[in-house]
């Protein structure tokens, strides 16, 4: 049983879809990826998985209930957690109190709080900081380690690496495999695809708002367009 | 001798200056809505409480009622026609929202002067006045400052220490992040309306323990209220205290030593200065 199925979704704005019936799934411990360059649809997609955007046609389902028409909060609570690249933080809160937050309603559970700070050593040297002074490097990891906070079921994450230095992305996508191997179902959409493709076991590539291939990630590196389009081979 | 009484009376005042700038703020804050039916509202509480106490009432369940009641007129704002302005976005939400509140504020004002034009709220606090530094201060002066003092600090550890606290200023401080948490923003939205209200109560209850609130007081707080929260950084409950407090001083200096009739002049100086020279206010964030 898949844990999270898209059917045939479009989205879009003003009334132009942007994505076009796209349809894919992730089984329970699995991470898989979605390649795309710059305005292929990527955040459009997630956006409309979590209701931050209305879908124009087809469905969602999550754990085999319709999520399609639920909203964005409800949809958190179910354990479908979203990243957004944009990652929305809460600027003039502390570090912890953005994790306590992650953990809304429920009060934090301090083992959990405990693992996150594991995976995310930084963080708990920065927990008194106000979230909007950090680096951009630490601002993706507390917003990786808020959406932690609720034990979601599925993570998704939108180009975790954006404006990060080559080293700093390696580091994300090393906490990243942390949490695939302890379980974590993920989702990631990237540019940075070899690091992708590295973490995830299967991948699609999202052009023009369209799959335009899917496979192993084996498969994809393998791939020619790949290779040309986005793993810098000639 | 003068100056010491200007400067506790000020302190007096200012705290309840700045409960109602948070009362303001927080709306402003969460909603993008700026109440300017504020000040109506926490008067609309003080007559129901005056008129509950006329049948006969005891003052303190009659100002219990009274606030309650400036509550229930924010709760219900937020559940009919507020519903029309969440709905718009930007400057288009401002402007329906400030109309719709000064509209409202009109209605609760109209309300007032037609069927209560002489009802005045006044809570006689007893007691001998009581030297402050050489100066008699009154215990109705006294009561309403801790009681504001009270209501203060319990906001602030609500905000710092609760859930619900958190949650609220999360969705001021990113709305998207709050639903990506989990935390619904419309929910959030009415819980503060009905806070606001209780707070636009508060001032009005409290402010009967120092001198009359009359039925005609409502576009006077709504003034001053905006010119707290403008001082204090719109959306900053800090901010707006600390504002309340500074302008209650400024006020009650510029009355002592320059004129009664040029003080709300004076203080709506002070907000003009700072949208000037500090546009996010006192505490307010700086973009």
């Amino acid at each position: 049983m898949s844990l999270l199925e898209v059917r045939g979704v479009s989205a879009g704005y003003a009334g132009e879809d942007v994505v076009h019936a796209v349809s894919f799934h992730v089984d329970p411990g699995e991470a898989i990826t979605i390649i795309g360059s710059n305005g292929a649809g990527k955040s459009t997609l997630f956006r409309a998985i979590v209701s931050m955007l209305a879908t124009t046609s087809g469905t969602t389902m999550f754990e085999d209930r319709d999520i399609t028409k639920l909203p964005t909060h409800k949809i958190s609570r179910l354990g479908l957690a979203y990243v957004p690249a944009e990652r929305h933080l809460f600027p003039r809160m502390t570090v912890r109190e953005n994790l306590l937050l992650g953990a809304f309603p429920a009060r934090p559970d301090p083992a959990r709080e405990e693992f996150v700070f594991e995976v995310f050593p930084r963080l708990a040297e920065r927990r008194k900081q106000d979230a909007g002074t950090m680096s951009g490097g630490e601002q993706q990891m507390l917003a990786v380690a808020r959406a932690l906070m609720s034990q979601p079921k599925v993570l998704m994450l939108d180009e975790p690496t954006t404006g990060l230095a080559p080293r700093l992305a390696r580091e994300a996508y090393g906490a990243l495999a942390r949490l695939r191997d302890a379980g974590l179902t993920l989702v990631v959409a990237e540019q940075q695809v070899p690091l992708a493709l590295e973490l995830a076991s299967r991948g699609y590539v999202l052009e023009n708002g369209r799959f335009e291939l899917e496979g192993t990630s084996d498969e994809l590196a393998g791939n020619p367009d790949v290779q040309r389009a986005y793993l810098g081979v000639a | 001798m003068k100056a010491v009484a200007a400067l506790l009376d000020g302190i007096v005042l200012g705290l309840q200056y700045g409960l109602l700038g948070v009362g303001l703020t927080l709306i402003y804050g969460l909603a993008g809505v700026v109440n300017l039916a504020h000040g109506q509202i926490a008067i609309f509480g003080a007559i129901m409480a005056s008129l509950l106490m006329g049948a006969g009432w005891a003052a303190v369940p009659a100002a219990i009622v009274g606030i309650l009641a400036a509550a229930v007129v924010l709760l219900i704002l937020d559940l009919t026609l507020m519903r029309a302005v969440y709905r718009q976005h930007g400057e288009h939400r401002i402007l329906l929202g400030l109309l719709i509140m000064l509209g409202v504020g009109f209605i609760i004002d109209g309300y007032l002067n037609w069927q209560h034009p002489i009802e005045v709220l006044t809570l006689r606090i007893g007691g001998d006045p009581v030297p402050i530094l050489g100066v008699n201060m009154r215990t109705g002066s006294l009561l309403a400052s801790a009681i504001t003092i009270v209501a203060g600090l319990a906001l602030v550890m609500f905000f710092q220490l609760t859930t619900l606290g958190r949650g609220v200023r999360s969705v001021i401080q990113d709305e998207q992040g709050a639903r990506l948490v989990g935390i619904n923003p419309s929910s959030v939205r009415t819980f503060v309306f009905a806070l606001s209200g209780v707070l636009a109560g508060l001032v009005a209850v409290t402010g009967a323990m120092t001198a009359p609130q009359a039925s005609d007081f409502g576009v006077k707080l709504t003034t001053l209220a905006l010119i707290v929260a403008v001082v204090g950084g719109l959306g900053s409950v800090s901010g707006a205290f600390l504002a309340g407090v500074l302008l209650g001083i400024v006020d009650r200096f510029a009355s002592a030593y320059i004129g009664q009739f040029y003080t709300t002049v004076i203080l709506l100086l002070c907000a003009a200065f700072m949208i000037v020279l500090r546009p996010s206010g006192l505490l307010g964030k700086s973009t």
